[in-house]
């Protein structure tokens, strides 16, 4: 994990950096020349990779559990839709609606359970992830709930006007670039490493004035808002929102696949979202479990999902397949090159031996210690 | 108040079985801190088990050997008790083969528990299908069966259910308090190193832990499949109550979440009843609500407030 505050060798940055071109080029490559259905389709996987990655943060970076991504999603998505179809708001104000109410269902959801043992979070939004569609079937009824605008692309960029969803694909990718950029950020900075110590050693945490609860509090609300803003751009290309979109199974796929991929890097948010989208689709075009019967089980995405989940515990005790190859153990010491620091050290190794020292004259000489006992 | 008697009667089955679960979980987490949320669909699967027993020789049955293991339709007691024995092994089986090696992980062991949801879940729609299926109760179940009481009907079954579980779970507390295995199910609960220390074997007694809630859950999915049908989804439900329910008991205290149960169902029948704008579904978030609020303002839920905090 990139937690001790190094910095990143050229070598690796030039590798991150091909790596971010190549997503780019490949997006654009995608974006320009498939069909309007996968474009569709890899546009609610860039906004989904915000949930995921979200979730990320949960699991890996706080240790907790959530189980109700998926609900939050869906409340994104249920507020960016009535922001605009209620409200009046602009269409491009539907991610900010969701990210807020992501992020205030989330901290509802915290507070009380994060003053109790782990499991309570994952209890309270696995409850939560249940009860979303029934909340909505109630609020919105049966039938979809359509958003009353639509996303044109401005004329300087040259998209025609029937090709609107190249436009929703480049204005969702440059929503989850920023979020993600901005996340990151955090995450490599003091706060990502408060995160880390609370998670490992909450009590050394505390030890070290770390508001542990408030901490979590935070990282649960950051998740719920990735969640929210994930379901609000999900209305960007999807145009509307009914009880069906978001149900219970859709969390718990979330966090299988989040647990299994996920790592100490935002990017690793990416490969779930993929697989979210894409595999029911893939799964579909070949009807495997009508064909094949009980052979056709294995490839059922139900039984896909549990082997994740059950390959993730054993193989990787939880940590997810990214951690296998990150690197194990702490990095060689090397002696600091700040020479500040150097004569701090220096100094405290010299105090140490003179203690020593007197500790050695203290023991030689009893009558010291008794001078000293009844001064005290 | 015949009408308050009557909602409050109607509660009686829904909340033996939320009880039920909440019972099984919170045995599980006491003694392994593992929050088990397969707990709804190991119960789900055993009621497809007693379905089995239940049904003998029939066409939806799409296993041909299921024939020559079970032979005749069995009576619904026996298919629920055999179902019982079969969940036991399985309950037995998860805890060795699956959780105990990875049990020091909390994240890992839950997301073992969710794989094994949803592979229940997979498995069952493969092999019987999304449709409704009928169990039928263990108690007599006709428009006759009944006593009126105080201008409110109380159902046979309702009753039959309700003692059903108060005999069983009040067994399990004798089990616990006054035989050995209790004892020492007590003494891993409360400290698992000296336990090792004193010779019990620990291992085993986790095993059986599991192996009972595995048996509670059966009976509650068996006994509540003639009110609510066989169906995959029939324990979703269930299973957030049971999981409210247990949390008022602090996730620990079997006796609390039997308590906890019974209040949700409660809960869940009179604001379905006298608040209008509340239907038969949106109870649940309701309950929800009400679980939220009490964490709030008393996050060790109906346990003492010392305790709960000694056991964080």
């Amino acid at each position: 994990m990139m937690l001790d505050g190094s910095k990143t060798s050229p070598v690796k940055r030039a590798g991150w950096f091909a790596l971010a071109l190549a997503i780019v080029g490949i997006s654009l490559w995608v974006a320009f020349t498939a069909e309007p259905k996968i474009v569709t389709d890899l546009t609610n996987a860039t906004a989904l990779t915000l949930a995921f990655a979200g979730l990320v943060v949960l699991t890996h970076y706080l240790g907790l559990l959530s189980l109700g991504q998926g609900a939050l999603v869906g409340v994104g998505a249920y507020a960016a839709l009535h922001v605009v179809n209620d409200l009046g708001a602009p269409v491009l104000w539907m991610p900010l609606a969701g990210l807020l109410a992501g992020t205030l269902i989330g901290a509802i959801v915290a507070i009380p359970s994060l003053r109790l043992p782990k499991a309570y979070l994952a209890l309270l939004t696995l409850s939560m992830a249940v009860a979303y569609p029934i909340i909505l079937r109630q609020v919105d009824g049966n039938l979809p709930v359509t958003l009353d605008g639509a996303f044109v692309a401005p004329a300087w960029t040259g998209i025609p006007e029937n090709d609107e969803h190249i436009w929703e694909f480049f204005l969702v990718a440059a929503y989850a670039s920023i979020t993600i950029f901005l996340v990151q950020g955090l995450l490599r900075g003091p706060i990502g490493r408060a995160f880390i110590a609370s998670r490992d050693e909450p009590e050394a945490a505390r030890a070290f004035g770390i508001p542990v609860y408030r901490l979590r509090l935070y990282g649960v609300a950051l998740s719920g808002g990735m969640a929210g803003l994930a379901g609000g751009l999900m209305m960007v290309p999807t145009n509307f929102n009914d009880y069906t979109h978001f149900p219970e199974e859709l969390s718990i796929k979330m966090f299988a696949l989040a647990m299994a991929f996920g790592g100490s890097r935002l990017i690793s948010a990416i490969p779930g979202a993929i697989i979210l989208i894409f595999l029911p689709v893939w799964l579909l075009d070949r009807n495997w479990v009508v064909e094949y019967g009980w052979v056709g089980l294995v490839k059922s995405e139900g039984f896909i999902y549990a082997a994740l989940l059950l390959l993730t515990a054993y193989l990787t005790k939880g940590r997810g397949f990214m951690s296998l190859f990150e690197r194990r153990g702490p990095k060689t010491q090397t002696a600091p090159a700040n020479k500040r620091v150097t004569s701090v050290v220096g100094a405290m190794a010299e105090l140490e031996t003179q203690l020593t020292h007197v500790e050695g004259l203290v023991a030689d000489h009893p009558d010291i210690r008794s001078r000293q006992d009844s001064n005290d | 108040m015949s009408l308050f008697l009557q909602r409050t009667f109607d509660s009686l089955a829904n909340g033996s079985a939320y009880a039920a679960l909440a019972v099984a979980i919170s045995m599980v987490f006491r003694s392994t801190g593992v929050l088990n949320l397969a707990q709804g669909q190991l119960a789900m699967f055993s009621t497809y088990i007693a379905l089995v027993f239940a049904t003998g020789p029939s066409p939806y049955m799409k296993f041909s050997s299921n024939t020559d293991l079970v032979g005749a339709a069995w009576p619904v007691w026996g298919a629920i008790l055999g179902a019982i024995v079969i969940s036991m092994v399985i309950g037995a089986f998860t805890e060795r083969v699956i959780i105990r090696p990875i049990s020091a992980d909390p994240v890992a062991a839950v997301g073992a528990t969710l794989g094994l949801y949803l592979l229940l879940g997979a498995f069952v729609r493969k092999q019987w299908g999304g449709r409704t299926m009928f169990l039928g109760s263990p108690f007599p179940q006709t428009v006759d069966d009944r006593w009126d009481i105080g201008g409110a009907r109380l159902w046979h079954d309702s009753v039959g259910i309700t003692l059903t579980m108060i005999a069983v779970l009040g067994l399990l507390a004798v089990l616990q308090r006054r035989t050995k295995v209790g004892l020492a199910f007590r003494a891993v609960t409360s400290n698992r190193t000296g336990s090792t220390l004193v010779g019990i074997r620990v291992s085993r007694i986790l095993m059986l832990g599991w192996a009972l809630a595995a048996g509670i859950g059966a009976l509650a999915g068996g006994l509540i499949a003639g009110e609510i049908n066989v169906r995959p989804d029939m324990m979703g439900r269930l299973l957030v109550f049971g999981l409210a329910a247990a949390t008022l008991g602090g996730l620990r205290s079997p006796a609390l979440a039997f308590v906890g149960g019974y209040l949700f169902a409660f809960l869940e029948t009179m604001l379905g009843g006298y608040v209008s704008f509340v239907d038969s579904q949106v109870t649940l978030v309701w309950a929800l609500l009400v679980l939220i609020i009490v964490l709030f303002v008393r996050p060790s839920g109906l346990m003492p407030r010392t305790e709960a905090w000694q056991k964080r």
